[in-house]
């Protein structure tokens, strides 16, 4: 395993984060946008709580896909890494 | 716009040295804007979440990122940062930033102790080891390879990031990415790089418990992240040119400025 790249992995992060970032931005720009020229409050406000919660939930996809990848390989002392993360993030989501 | 331009000054100084950015977005929110403590850290570390997003997928497939490295150290960053959210009424601000402006000025004279010296083993053939990687350098040409070394260390300073991380709105990659250089091995480029990848998850963790409390302000917190994610990308390429000592001279600089920065308003 000595210096294994993860080459399948990078390419599927590099997929997940480039989605994440780009449905954040475009939901946060319309819903700013609409915000400044004051139209349609309702949908501005919702526009960007969905953009706030698609930019937070790209790197928990990223541990998740980080965990189906390893697991795959059977590569269990990464698998637990990155499922013990997971589980924190998730403590997260339940304490707030 | 004001927001906007100071997410893309954060967000560039971000992607350039692997930092969240937060460094410069909090004080910048607090002494500028006038928003509150609570709110401009839930606003930062919605931007940092932004800045590793966009800087991971512009490294991703250069090597630079050591996946493994990141993912043994995301354990402890992530465990820092829930801990730190539950300590923060513990504490007091003042206590807080004095500790902070101490580890930044310590961590600067580290930085600044090795700006002639280099982690890379310029021979392709060597060994990386267990946790340690190789990847093409611009500035030399060719293929460097590292060991990591104090991975125990590494894993401490980790934690103590990830707390520092929820409790002020920084990234933590302003404590991890001169530890990593300096005590264990790791190329500044792939320090930076590792810890952009890694502070996502962190500040996301923070940034979900600040959320839920409802202190993330929607309309400023887009305006700031629309901003750095314009920043982290000029800052990823700007980063791609400058040579490995500028960085670290860079780096101490702003880590010099945050002490005195933190100092001033402890008092």
């Amino acid at each position: 395993v000595n210096g294994a790249r993860d080459v399948r992995l990078e390419r599927w992060l590099g997929r997940v984060l480039s989605v994440g970032v780009a449905v954040s931005t475009v939901l946060l720009g319309a819903g700013l946008a609409l915000a400044l020229a004051g139209a349609a409050p309702g949908t501005s406000a919702r526009l960007l709580r969905i953009g706030l919660i698609a930019l937070m939930a790209t790197p928990v996809a990223r541990v998740v896909i980080s965990v189906v990848e390893y697991g795959s390989k059977r590569d269990w002392a990464f698998v637990a890494l990155t499922a013990t993360v997971l589980g924190m993030l998730m403590m997260s989501f339940v304490i707030s | 716009m004001a927001l906007f331009l100071a997410g893309g000054v954060a967000g560039t100084m971000g992607a350039l040295l692997g930092l969240g950015g937060g460094v410069f977005l909090v004080p910048l929110l607090v002494l500028v804007f006038d928003v509150p403590m609570r709110v401009a850290v839930g606003i930062s570390l919605t931007t940092v979440i932004a800045t590793s997003s966009v800087a991971t997928s512009a490294t991703l497939g250069r090597s630079l990122i050591n996946l493994r490295l990141g993912m043994v150290l995301e354990v402890a960053t992530t465990a820092g940062g829930l801990t730190g959210g539950l300590v923060a009424v513990l504490l007091s601000p003042a206590t807080l930033q004095r500790a902070f402006g101490v580890v930044t000025a310590f961590a600067a004279l580290v930085m600044l102790g090795r700006l002639q010296r280099r982690n890379v083993m310029l021979d392709p053939a060597a060994d990386p080891g267990w946790l340690g990687g190789r990847y093409h350098e611009d500035e030399s040409g060719t293929t460097v390879t590292y060991r990591v070394k104090r991975l125990p260390l590494a894993l401490a300073v980790s934690f103590a990031a990830g707390s520092v991380s929820s409790l002020l709105g920084l990234g933590g990659g302003i404590l991890k990415v001169p530890a990593l250089n300096a005590w264990c091995g790791v190329p500044l480029r792939a320090a930076a790089a590792t810890s952009a990848f890694m502070i996502g998850v962190t500040a996301t963790a923070g940034a979900v418990i600040y959320y839920g409390r409802g202190e993330i302000v929607p309309w400023m917190a887009a305006a700031a992240i629309l901003g750095v994610m314009v920043g982290s990308r000029a800052g990823f390429h700007a980063g791609a040119r400058l040579r490995a000592m500028w960085l670290k001279l860079l780096l101490a600089l702003i880590l010099v400025s945050v002490s005195v920065l933190m100092f001033a308003r402890a008092s």
